[in-house]
């Protein structure tokens, strides 16, 4: 007997709007300091510049701040009481929630000025016998291009609900 | 300037996040899951002993060790990782990992995060390309 409800398992296959994010130099240098950083590229516009860039590069996995915003820029009363997105949590009986395997592929490099749009789509979910109980595991899968069409990353995501 | 050669190490990079690099990898993300920086939250709902780490700060820690030793020579074009154990606040993480293929374009790399004690709480596997 599973904890997969049929009305859980209605939100397989299921696709989401697409967002849009504006990527500023402020967002580039805050997740750059936040993850210890220390590459001028990624602070320095002249230094950005002189490797031919026109203004400064966002680190390879800045593409999670994209995907993240897509789920969570939501007003507060759209939010578990976990802070996670209700959007992306199917009806399951679990409390509490952490994160599972994540697979990148890596495309065009973000730079500021960049509009980078996200697909995503809520992929799948099953069930696994965990040692403290039942584990369900959602796969979520995002798409990022840049403004001129370009593929920045693919990436999936698997979230667990114990 | 030339690839790392099949079986060689990167330098192991120890990182020990403060709730200050947590607080901030969450808010520069717009990460809301209170369990990287309520306490009480994380405690007495999920049953924690602390704030965890972030796994995509893990991640980043992985590709970090990769890229630092790479420098230009080569790019990442693909990164899988996954969490064996949690890392809580306080938990120096030691980041390193070798060379498992390399090519005239590149190379693969297998990628871990481990505690002093041994614990691995992040493996990863990774390519880079010129």
């Amino acid at each position: 007997m599973g904890i997969i409800t049929e009305e859980a398992r209605k939100w397989a296959d299921r696709e989401y709007p697409p967002f849009e994010m504006h990527v500023s130099a402020t967002d580039i240098a805050k997740f750059a300091h936040a993850t210890g950083e220390t590459n001028p590229i990624h602070f320095d516009r002249a230094v950005a510049q002189a490797a031919g860039y026109h203004d400064v590069v966002a680190p390879t996995l800045f593409t999670y701040v994209v995907r993240m915003h897509a789920s969570a820029l939501v007003p507060a009363d759209q939010l578990e009481p976990d802070g996670s997105p209700s959007a992306d949590v199917p009806p399951l009986p679990t409390k509490r929630a952490m994160a599972g395997e994540t697979a990148v592929e890596v495309g065009e490099r973000v730079v500021a000025g960049d509009v980078i749009t996200v697909e995503k789509r809520l992929a799948d979910m099953y069930e696994k016998e965990g040692r403290s109980g039942p584990l369900v595991f959602v796969d979520m899968e995002f798409t990022f291009t840049n403004q001129r069409g370009e593929l920045v990353a693919r990436e999936t995501f698997t979230r667990i609900y114990r | 300037m030339s690839l790392p050669e099949l079986g060689t190490e990167a330098p192991v990079q120890a990182r020990t996040p403060t709730a200050l690099d947590l607080f901030m990898f969450s808010a520069s993300s717009w990460l809301l899951h209170r369990i990287h920086y309520d306490a009480p939250f994380t405690i007495e709902h999920d049953g924690h002993p602390g704030l965890l780490i972030h796994g995509p700060l893990q991640g980043v820690y992985l590709v970090q060790t990769a890229e630092s030793w790479l420098g230009e020579s080569a790019r990442l074009r693909s990164v899988s990782y996954r969490h064996l154990a949690p890392a809580y606040l306080g938990d120096t993480l030691e980041c390193g990992g070798h060379v498992t293929a390399a090519d005239d374009e590149g190379v693969e790399m297998e990628l871990w995060a481990r505690k002093p004690d041994g614990t691995v709480t992040t493996t990863g596997k990774a390519r880079f390309e010129r």
